[in-house]
């Protein structure tokens, strides 16, 4: 049944690559069709999961290249099973919201159809070289899409994105491979490797290395140049995907591989991520008030709030961790509604220029309806209560506090900058008169309305009723969070004087002082 | 352009001064035009002719009371009639005495002097006297602050004379829209000659102001006033409505903060002529009452007119709004030519050197108006 998310996406993806000339204007809803199965299925396998249980709930393995420790082994658990859902429900808004005059649409939709495999195959994968191969699968059809069917820069976007993120892919794999040879294990699967014992000083410098390769796709200051010039360039759906879906692969991957291989190393370099969250997210925000485009400043945004992660994974509380994955599921839905809508604003207005645009929120000759959702959309994303992004960024914050005071009020100033950049945004592109050159707008039809009012129903619904947003992912996270030092790791007599006597390095935390 | 047989015009608007000298409007003929006045007129009349009935029933029935809280029920006090009306499926009366303060606010005209006579303050007066006879609290309040209910009694009379002039633009507007299916009304310059025909028909209709009390009359403005149509009420009207208007109730504190307010009265310009179309639709923009009122009487074939272009129905009240814009400038035709010192096609060059000045003077108030857009449209 897993492997239906990724085969059933590759095989309709041939499928409407190869469809005969005459009927490649049907690849759209043949990929609508495809998509809505996907969703199907994923929904079908949510049905099965008991959110008391941790661990994997379904799982399929296969033996592969045997020899090279890589086996077809697939399983969802707590932790995957909301990032599929992102997954399998974006790709199909992402289908939906795609253009009806694309230029070469089978593969366009082809292309679309093996991102969303690659995704889910790398959310499903529980042997570490095969998450890695979805992980750069998923590059190629995402170069393609940004570098055919984007903006006018998109060949240097495209290439960029390409040189990080495959740079991103080469340190995780060395910190993959690492493992294996430093503990002598004998299959990339994960649960093998999670039982085996590293050195402290092996374990941080694979984490390090680890860090760096996620820190780029996810992606953190200073490793993030790419994701706003890819942002820009890229469509409005390719941008719902890299801001939704595919950003959380590397925070999912600090979760999964970050905490979950590497729990000593971790604890010890927490305090240092927690600055680097802080810095991130007021990097990021800052960044945001100074963009002139629309999406740039949603795209340093997501930087930002991406970092809000990084703060949870690293104070790895229960409580926080929870929130982590809440955080990951509630910026999919709001960058995603967000992109979407400054895409409208970008399709029907011809410019995303936050100091050419006003007015936009005129009842009769504006984008009212438009407008008015991204309002909710970035009150959502700043944090107001009654939506997914307030439940989510409180407890991120929450969780974290005891753990990083300081670093969670710097992040915390981080969530009021989001107010002074969008609301500077909102403030200038939808108030104020409508200019003449704008007074002419096409209207916007209702089916460009539904994916981002199904979106923004989404994201009230979840901040009304939090439970549906964290309880998926509760006692898998809490599973994650009780990595117990001594049994998962050796830890050498050097390392050790890092401790004091008698102590664990979970329990030092000599950060507290900080 | 027209080859006029003496010098030409300085004027910034002088392609408009020639343009009126030849005959024509201010708005440019063409069939769109003519669909768009001759159909927005239709609605403007149907809608015109409810509020005056309604500023007439509130200077008669509803005068000296304070709590009126059914004076847009125009007597009829029903339950299914105050559920419309909180349902909001009713008439925007308040546009209507929006109109009248401004109308008041800016006054001019011989209404506006009548209402500062000792006639007009005797006779409201004895309407106080009488109103109040059993009320000692009203009189002793009335004897305290002796300007208050006077006051209000002007309003009152501004709420009668607007009643009245709108009484008479109605009636005007609707058999525009009958002449026009009937094909008599071919073009712009014939919208504009049956208004004039119309205003000059009414010029010296007499606008009076009374109120019956306990079976008795009292002549607020009497006939003896001698107060016409035309220059009492709707020559203050073009002047207060169509150029100056009074800053959106939704807006003033913005336009206040932004000094957007003229410190000097003659210099407002928020009139029809001056209406951003594009803000029609926004809370507290009152054309937007207006333009939502006439959307129920629209014609079929401005209708349909209206669903061809841009959005269709979706941005009907602005194209209204656009429409009755268009539709203004050519009222305010009529009332230039009609006032004009001389007819346009005099032969008698120093005739036409006179209307030349008394066009560049009206002109001059046209500056700033929208011509220019309405033309281009």
């Amino acid at each position: 049944m897993l492997s239906a998310l990724i085969w059933i996406p590759v095989i309709g993806g041939i499928i409407i690559g190869f469809l005969p000339n005459q009927l490649a204007e049907k690849s759209r809803s043949l990929a609508l069709v495809i998509g809505s199965i996907i969703l199907a299925f994923t929904l079908a396998i949510g049905l099965q999961f008991d959110p008391n249980q941790s661990g994997l709930f379904l799982s399929e393995s296969f033996s592969w290249l045997d020899q090279l420790g890589l086996t077809y082994y697939l399983g969802v658990d707590g932790l995957a099973l909301p990032l599929i859902f992102i997954n399998s429900f974006l790709t199909l808004i992402a289908i939906y919201t795609s253009s009806t005059k694309l230029a070469r649409p089978r593969f366009y939709y082809a292309l679309l159809l093996f991102l969303s495999a690659g995704t889910a195959g790398a959310f499903l994968a529980q042997n570490v070289l095969l998450f890695f191969l979805f992980y750069e699968v998923e590059l190629i059809p995402l170069y393609f899409l940004i570098a055919i069917w984007g903006g006018t820069n998109r060949g240097y976007a495209a290439t960029k994105f390409l040189l990080y993120t495959a740079i991103s892919g080469a340190l995780v794999l060395a910190s993959f491979l690492g493992i294996v040879w430093l503990t002598g294990a004998s299959s990339f699967d994960y649960d093998v490797l999670r039982s085996q014992v590293l050195p402290l000083s092996s374990q941080i410098i694979l984490l390090l290395i680890l860090l760096a390769g996620f820190a780029i796709k996810i992606p953190f200051f200073p490793f993030h140049t790419w994701l706003p010039d890819a942002h820009v360039e890229a469509s409005t759906p390719i941008s719902v995907l890299l801001a939704g879906v595919l950003l959380k692969l590397g925070t999912y991957g600090l979760l999964r591989f970050g905490i979950g291989l590497f729990p000593d190393a971790w604890n010890l370099l927490a305090p240092y991520l927690a600055i680097w969250a802080a810095v991130s997210a007021l990097f990021g925000a800052l960044a945001a008030i100074a963009q002139k485009d629309m999406k740039r400043v949603v795209a340093y945004s997501s930087i930002a709030h991406m970092a809000y992660i990084l703060l949870a994974a690293a104070a790895a509380t229960p409580l926080s961790l929870t929130a982590a994955v809440a955080q990951m599921i509630s910026h999919g839905l709001i960058s995603a509604l967000l992109f979407l809508l400054v895409g409208v604003v970008g399709k029907k207005t011809g410019t995303r220029d936050v100091d050419t645009l006003r007015g936009l929120l005129n009842p009769e000759r504006g984008l009212p309806i438009i407008g008015s959702l991204l309002i909710l959309g970035v009150m959502a994303s700043a944090g107001i209560p009654g939506m997914a992004g307030f439940i989510s960024e409180f407890i991120v914050f929450r969780g974290s506090f005891s753990v990083f005071p300081i670093a969670t009020l710097l992040c915390l100033v981080g969530t009021g900058l989001t107010a002074v950049y969008f609301l500077l945004m909102i403030n200038r592109v939808f108030f104020g008169r409508l200019p003449l050159a704008f007074s002419n707008l096409p209207a916007v039809p209702w089916s460009d309305h539904v994916p981002a009012i199904v979106l923004a129903i989404l994201i009230v619904t979840l901040g009304l009723q939090p439970n549906w947003l964290v309880r998926w992912s509760e006692t898998q996270t809490a599973s994650l969070s009780n990595f117990d030092t001594e049994t998962l790791a050796e830890v050498r007599p050097a390392s050790r004087s890092l401790l004091q006597p008698g102590q664990s390095i979970k329990e030092s935390q000599w950060w507290r002082s900080l | 352009m027209v080859v006029t047989q003496f010098e030409p015009s300085q004027h910034r608007l002088a392609q408009d001064i020639y343009r009126l000298e030849a005959g024509e409007a201010l708005l440019k003929d063409s069939p769109s035009n003519l669909i768009e006045v001759v159909g927005i007129l239709k609605s403007y009349g149907v809608v015109l002719d409810t509020y005056a009935k309604n500023l007439i029933y509130i200077s008669q029935e509803q005068c000296l009371i304070f709590f009126n809280f059914f004076k847009y029920f125009n007597g009829e006090v029903t339950l299914n009639k105050l559920l419309r009306h909180w349902w909001h499926d009713r008439i925007n009366y308040e546009y209507a005495e929006y109109t009248m303060r401004a109308m008041m606010w800016h006054g001019g005209g011989g209404l506006d002097a009548y209402l500062d006579t000792p006639e007009f303050r005797e006779a409201a007066d004895q309407l106080i006297r009488a109103k109040f006879k059993f009320n000692p609290l009203m009189r002793a309040f009335h004897a305290v602050f002796d300007d208050f209910l006077p006051e209000h009694m002007r309003q009152m009379a501004y709420y009668k004379g607007l009643g009245e002039f709108w009484t008479i633009m109605s009636k005007i507007f609707l058999e525009l829209s009958d002449r026009y299916l009937n094909g008599e009304i071919k073009s712009i310059p014939d919208v504009v000659d049956h208004i004039q025909q119309g205003l000059v028909a009414d010029a010296n209709t007499p606008i009076t102001y009374s109120v019956e009390l306990n079976g008795e009359v009292y002549n607020l403005i009497p006939e003896s006033a001698g107060l016409k149509f035309l220059p009492d009420t709707a020559v203050p009207y073009v002047e207060s409505i169509f150029f100056r208007g009074a800053p959106f109730p939704g807006l003033v504190s913005f336009n206040a903060q932004a000094y957007q307010i003229p410190a000097q009265q003659e210099e407002f310009s928020y009139g029809a002529l001056h209406a951003d179309v594009v803000a029609t639709g926004t809370a507290g923009v009152p054309p937007t009452l207006l333009m939502q009122d006439m959307r129920h009487y629209l014609p079929d074939y401005l209708r349909q007119f209206y669903q061809q272009s841009g959005r269709g129905e979706g941005d009907l009240l602005v194209k209204i709004c656009n429409s009755f814009q268009k539709s203004m400038f050519c009222v305010t035709t009529a009332a230039v030519k009609g006032m004009a010192p001389h007819p346009f096609d005099t032969a008698n060059i120093e005739e036409k050197r006179e209307n030349r000045r008394y066009l560049e003077q009206w002109m001059d108030k046209m500056v700033n108006t929208r011509l220019q857009m309405a033309n281009s449209d």
